[in-house]
């Protein structure tokens, strides 16, 4: 990839903004979309959320100052719209996030865009009963398979604090699959 | 039971996918929603349709103004000023002509449009002496 600062001017330059953007969208898009669709779940609700986040990121580049990475930047933007996402959907059904993770989970059976089994299920179910900040960092870990390094830049915490958490959640989730 | 060990057991999948072809029109569908977004921000004649319209119809009478104007002008019937001045500067006859063209209704009409004062006509008869045959005629 070329220089980083380079392309963000291009990204801000009215020129070369067009091209630029294409090119950030076509390097992200699957990545950013395995991040959210991990958070939310279900397939129409993560194309929403990954949507949203593109034109946050688009409407918020003036205003980035190139303290952290671009790629951290935007999976920090991608992590807030999923969340937030999530927490204005129990609200309106009324319900916890908790019990709109099972729900959904629940309906992953019959989801066409999903192909796991019983396994795949039960590990899902097993992360719902995490705290919040333990379900990103194993789902982040394990199934985006980042570095801790990189996650750090992410959430804003430290490797060694991460690396904790990931182990808790590891240990939760095996006692979880064990007696269920 | 058997203990779960999840390094012990073969990667587990997120088992998620994706409709085919989801990621090749997704940039044109961010993109089209950020066009949508900057016209948005845009309509200000949209929120001010009433004055956008009460501005043309001003627009439209004053455009009205010089052809009414013309209108006038083209007009086949004078004006009570040019009329007075045709008569006063531009033709032969004379203010005693003009007199004796008057029938009774326009006297009436006179005497309704100027309204004299009794001492503004006394005045005028005992400053005029050339009136006084008239006077005595009438008598």
């Amino acid at each position: 990839m070329i220089d980083e600062k380079e392309f963000i001017k291009e990204l801000l330059s009215p020129e070369t903004q067009n091209t630029a953007f294409q090119k950030l969208l076509s390097d992200y898009q699957r990545p950013l979309y395995s991040h959210i669709r991990n958070i939310v779940l279900n397939h129409d609700d993560a194309d929403d959320v990954l949507q949203n986040t593109f034109v946050k990121v688009f409407q918020n580049l003036k205003n980035f100052k190139g303290e952290s990475k671009l790629f951290s930047w935007m999976y920090r933007i991608a992590t807030n719209e999923a969340l937030t996402f999530l927490s204005q959907k129990a609200k309106l059904s009324g319900i916890s996030s908790e019990d709109l993770q099972n729900k959904t989970i629940d309906n992953l059976k019959a989801d066409l865009y999903f192909d796991g089994d019983e396994i795949q299920i039960k590990l899902q179910k097993a992360i719902v009963t995490l705290p919040e900040k333990q379900q990103l960092v194993f789902k982040m870990k394990y199934f985006e398979e980042l570095k801790y390094e990189e996650i750090a830049e992410i959430l804003g915490t430290s490797v060694g604090a991460l690396k904790a958490s990931y182990h808790h959640a590891v240990k939760k989730i095996e006692l979880y699959v064990t007696s269920n | 039971m058997k203990t779960f060990k999840l390094e012990n057991e073969p990667k587990i999948k997120s088992g998620f996918k994706t409709p085919d072809n989801y990621f090749d029109n997704f940039s044109e569908k961010v993109l089209q929603q950020l066009n949508e977004k900057e016209v948005k921000v845009i309509p200000f004649y949209k929120r001010n349709k009433t004055i956008s319209l009460a501005a043309a119809a001003v627009i439209g009478f004053a455009l009205l103004i010089p052809v009414i104007n013309n209108y006038k002008a083209n007009s086949n019937d004078l004006d009570e000023a040019t009329l007075e001045n045709y008569l006063s500067y531009h033709s032969n006859i004379s203010q005693y002509d003009l007199i004796q063209t008057l029938d009774d209704g326009d006297i009436e009409k006179l005497g309704n449009n100027v309204t004299l004062e009794d001492e503004t006509l006394e005045d005028i008869l005992a400053t005029s002496p050339n009136l006084e045959h008239l006077i005595s005629e009438q008598n």
